[in-house]
């Protein structure tokens, strides 16, 4: 499987990361996203005609919208989720990528933007992640549709995890802040710029760290 | 009001190994538990480069920065600077350490160490929210004032809530806590809420 990619974009993390997590193998094509605009080329329309990333390409099959990338990847595994809750994550992952990923490109990638507005629709959907955690918490739940993750959390998490990059702080959402440990804390979890793994689930670093090799 | 107890948290949305950012009336703090279970208290900036410490992570009884990993132990010395693994980090290396505890399912925190200890509830957590309005405007609504956790009726609901009042400024959080009740009970409160923090900032659009 192929997957043109841009390491910044939360939505081509969100890919790497199920496959990660899942134990697929993915061969990342890097397309240049910023300041190249390289996607919006002849040569990447030629692959993509709609000039946006991620693309996925297995053989026959070629996706270019982040939902149905991760669940492709998902199918057959513990992360595949079915019916009109993972549904309306997957739809709201989309508000999630326009409103804070609008604020972060707009700090940090010179997209323009009214960032006020952005922000405001951003902590929106915060909100609205905040309450339905509680709400999963109150069930038993860790993660959106049930005690196990699946793609409505990995749809929603890079987006969230990447806010304060669009000045969007996230100290005052405990129940998005222990979401996103137990997610970072998950087996074969994988970083990308601005999200970082648990050092602390990581055995400290002995005193010829760093200079082993030498 | 520096040497009265601020509430920052209810106590299950910090457990052990976990650092949170927390905006106290005199600056920028970050508020973190051991894994033995201890809380501390310190500004939030690394005195090194300035990182924010929230950003760090907590092994076993320290702190480290999450920027060149300098490390603070509960009563903010500095007990390790991994770029010099053989030194050991003179006394004048540490952070300021606040007054920090935990009373009534409530995290508190202070400038200097208050005579009384913080107040009980006699309620269990429910959740944290922030309001997008001046503690005043929550007070004018709630009839509570900060720092001093009080009954509140919310429409709908059969019991009051214990709301407990962080004044952050523009913003105010509020620590919401409940008589035990089960899980739906828990939910419709948590609905109540919302619902009273749009009703409390359409009254502040609205001035």
């Amino acid at each position: 499987m192929i997957l043109y990619d841009y390491v910044l974009s939360a939505d081509c993390y969100a890919v790497r990361l199920l496959a990660a997590l899942t134990g697929q193998r993915l061969e990342t094509r890097a397309v240049d996203f910023y300041p190249g605009a390289a996607e919006k080329g002849a040569a990447f329309r030629a692959i993509n005609p709609a000039g946006t990333l991620p693309v996925l390409v297995d053989g026959e099959v070629t996706l270019a919208e982040p939902a149905a990338i991760l669940m492709y990847l998902a199918t057959g595994t513990s992360f595949a989720a079915e019916g009109a809750s993972a549904q309306e994550w997957l739809a709201r992952s989309r508000h999630f990528a326009a409103a804070l990923g609008g604020a972060r490109q707009h700090d940090m990638l010179e997209v323009p933007g009214d960032i006020d507005a952005l922000r405001a629709e951003g902590s929106l959907w915060l909100r609205i992640l905040e309450a339905a955690l509680f709400e999963a918490g109150e069930e038993g739940c860790g993660f959106l549709l049930g005690d196990t993750p699946t793609i409505a959390d990995i749809a929603i998490f890079p987006h969230v995890a990447l806010a304060p990059d669009g000045g969007v702080e996230l100290g005052a959402w405990p129940r998005i802040r222990l979401w996103m440990r137990r997610l970072r804390a998950l087996p074969g979890f994988i970083e990308m710029p601005g999200i970082h793994r648990l050092h602390d689930l990581k055995p400290e670093p002995g005193p010829d760290y760093g200079g082993a090799a030498a | 009001m520096s040497v009265s107890w601020t509430p920052v948290a209810l106590t299950p949305d910090l457990p052990p190994g976990g650092a949170v950012p927390v905006r106290a009336p005199w600056g920028e703090l970050v508020v973190w538990r051991s894994a033995t279970g201890r809380l501390s208290c310190f500004p939030e900036r690394c005195p090194h480069r300035g990182m924010r410490l929230s950003h760090g992570f907590v092994r076993g009884e320290m702190i480290s920065c999450i920027y060149h990993g300098w490390r603070y132990d509960t009563a903010g010395q500095c007990r390790k600077i991994p770029a010099h693994p053989d030194l050991e980090p003179p006394a004048a290396i540490r952070v300021h350490s606040y007054p920090v505890a935990e009373a009534g399912g409530l995290i508190w925190i202070a400038k200097t160490l208050p005579e009384s200890a913080p107040p009980e509830t006699g309620a269990e957590p429910l959740r944290s929210l922030v309001i997008a309005s001046p503690a005043s405007a929550v007070t004018e609504a709630a009839g509570v004032v900060p720092g001093v956790p009080g009954p509140v009726s919310l429409p709908d609901l059969a019991a009051p809530l214990i709301l407990a009042l962080q004044d952050m400024g523009e913003e105010t959080a509020v620590h919401a806590l409940i008589t035990p009740a089960d899980s739906a009970a828990r939910i419709a409160a948590s609905r109540a809420l919302e619902a009273f923090r749009r009703a409390v900032e359409a009254e502040e659009i609205a001035a």
